[in-house]
């Protein structure tokens, strides 16, 4: 308990890089994100979670100033992107979801143009589009027009624009989506490196596994609310029971009868066919859970019990499952 | 590793940079129009001097020349305008917007940018028409050159803030398609003032026609003889054009400053 405490002290005591004041963007009718409220701390790796459609590239281009809010505000280190734009982008450096290139645009030339935009004189530019052209085995392409390279090639040209700036504040949107594995993994430690640097790092995901593996925390967004923010930890320890009974089920038999029999045994969730039962011991409570099932003329077909992933998360705080919606 | 250094006219300078990047990968575009142009003035242009026959001592092949320059321009000017719409519905105004460069200089050097590249490509083919006028005072080359691009400043200037106001690729055509038709067809390009006079509505548009003021301000410029063509005094025009560019970078740079956000492009 007093590690735990210690701990939330510890974050408070952090230096806010991203505040989110009451953050609403509409576009016509639409409500894209609908009274957003955050803290995002200095040099921290920060997740926002939510399948596509939800409102994390709304927030991440507003944060960017690349949108305006319909009402309310963002603070990035202090300064409102509402009033103070220009100081906003010195600090932020933002690597889009869909890489920004024309086509006729050579890997090289491009980014030596981005690093002259971004402060570097024209030998500094270079130098440092060459180091960050290497770290991202992107040398080889640097010769390259846009239109030959393959979209996870595209997705590293993007990054690279970030990693030339080495901004304060650094926005990645979904940064290794089209990505290899084993890239995949390469990127996970270069973004990790620009925090050990000195930047503060915010991810757009729908990776569960990515948001596991880079963020130290992490936002749950969904319709336009932000509807969870904790460590990865802190929210599964949120998840009240401790287990998850997951069960596949085959044929509806008198499914909703059924389901509202497996609600005595704790939380239920369900999409498609799968259903997901929270609850405190879970393999004497899978057994029940199948017998209550066959009953109803349900045909089980696979039935597991585990402990909670982010996955089972986001199912519990949103009903929905972030990979299907995606 | 992030340099803190003195912005403002960097920026601006870097800003330029960008338009004239494409430019450069448009060289063999570059080379083709103007060996179509050449061909085009010589063959077309002789032809179509042959049969006029408007007054004695009127050489129309001259008069054509400058006019048929002063559209190229225009033209090339206004297709900056549809780069930009490109450019918007690829994203790359997104990027642009997210720059750390401020809004105003943004906007500035998208203008400037477009007018210098516009300018470069128009270049060889002004340089062409210069070889046939033979001028008589090479002293207005220059002159001729700040009022040329000027006058593409202004154009691009335009075609920024109507791409930047309408978002819309489908408006964005047909806005552009009609006001080229306009501008081109109700100026003194390929008809002198004097004729258009008999057409009193005709006369008046060709009269307030920035395209006008930059054909007729040449004319009066490299071909003395024919100031008596001309509708206004070339002071007029010349502060005319001036207007133009001040007027519309400065439209395009309030725009991009107050009004612009990502988005919204149908």
């Amino acid at each position: 308990m007093f590690l735990f405490l210690a701990g939330v002290r510890l974050m408070e005591d952090r230096v806010v890089a991203v505040k989110v004041v009451n953050f609403t963007k509409r576009f016509g009718n639409f409500t894209a994100v609908n009274g957003l409220n955050l803290e995002i701390y200095d040099r921290e790796i920060f997740g926002f979670l939510g399948p596509n459609g939800s409102g994390k590239t709304t927030t991440l281009l507003t944060i960017a100033t690349v949108y305006k809010p319909t009402s309310g505000d963002i603070f990035v280190y202090g300064h409102s992107v509402t009033r103070e734009d220009y100081e906003v982008r010195k600090l932020v450096g933002l690597a889009f979801q869909d890489p920004k290139a024309l086509w006729v645009d050579k890997v090289q030339e491009l980014l030596e143009w981005h690093a002259r935009v971004v402060g570097f004189s024209r030998g500094e530019a270079k130098k440092v589009v060459r180091e960050v052209l290497e770290t991202l085995d992107l040398w080889e392409h640097r010769n390259k027009y846009f239109y030959q390279l393959s979209g996870g090639t595209r997705k590293k040209l993007e990054l690279a624009k970030v990693l030339i700036q080495r901004p304060r504040l650094a926005i990645l949107d979904e940064p290794t989506a089209q990505v290899d594995v084993p890239t995949k993994h390469k990127l996970w430690n270069i973004i990790k490196e620009l925090r050990d640097q000195g930047s503060t790092v915010i991810i757009a995901t729908n990776d569960m596994f990515e948001a596991e593996k880079v963020c130290e925390r992490v936002g749950i967004i969904y319709k336009g609310r932000l509807v969870a923010v904790d460590t990865v930890s802190g929210l599964k320890d949120r998840i009240p029971k401790g287990d998850v009974i997951e069960i596949v089920i085959e044929g509806d038999g008198r499914k909703d009868k059924a389901i509202e029999s497996l609600m005595d045994l704790g939380r239920v969730e369900y999409q498609g066919n799968t259903l997901r039962i929270y609850v405190e011991k879970g393999e004497e409570k899978a057994l029940l859970a199948a017998d209550i099932l066959r009953s109803a003329g349900i045909k089980v077909k696979s039935i597991m019990v585990k402990e909670p992933t982010l996955d089972d998360v986001f199912m519990y705080f949103t009903g929905a499952r972030l990979v299907e919606e995606s | 590793m992030r340099r803190v250094s003195v912005r403002g006219l960097l920026d601006l300078i870097h800003i330029i940079e960008w338009d004239l990047m494409k430019l450069k990968h448009q060289t063999l575009f570059v080379a083709m129009r103007t060996t179509w142009f050449i061909l085009q003035v010589l063959v077309f242009g002789t032809t179509i001097s042959m049969l006029v026959r408007y007054a004695q001592g009127f050489n129309y092949y001259d008069f054509y020349l400058l006019g048929v320059f002063t559209s190229l321009i225009y033209s090339v000017s206004i297709a900056r305008g549809y780069e930009v719409a490109d450019e918007f519905d690829e994203g790359i105004i997104e990027y642009h917007l997210a720059l750390p460069v401020k809004r105003s200089t943004l906007a500035l050097g998208r203008v400037l940018g477009g007018s210098i590249s516009s300018f470069l490509f128009t270049l060889p083919m002004f340089i062409f028409i210069m070889i046939l006028i033979q001028p008589g005072n090479w002293l207005w080359i220059p002159v001729s050159l700040v009022a040329i691009y000027l006058f593409s400043a202004g154009v691009v200037g335009m075609a920024i803030t109507i791409v930047l106001s309408v978002k819309s690729t489908d408006a964005t055509d047909i806005l552009m398609g009609v006001i080229d038709a306009l501008l081109i067809r109700l100026s003194t390009v390929f008809y002198p003032a004097p004729i258009l006079a008999k057409i009193m509505p005709y006369y008046y548009s060709a009269l307030i026609n920035p395209v006008t003021s930059l054909s007729d301000f040449l004319r009066v410029l490299f071909l003395p003889e024919y100031v008596v063509y001309t509708s206004l005094p070339p002071q007029a025009q010349l502060a005319y054009i001036v207007g133009l560019a001040v007027g519309f970078s400065y439209l395009a740079t309030y725009i991009v400053s107050r009004k612009l956000e990502a988005g919204g492009w149908r």
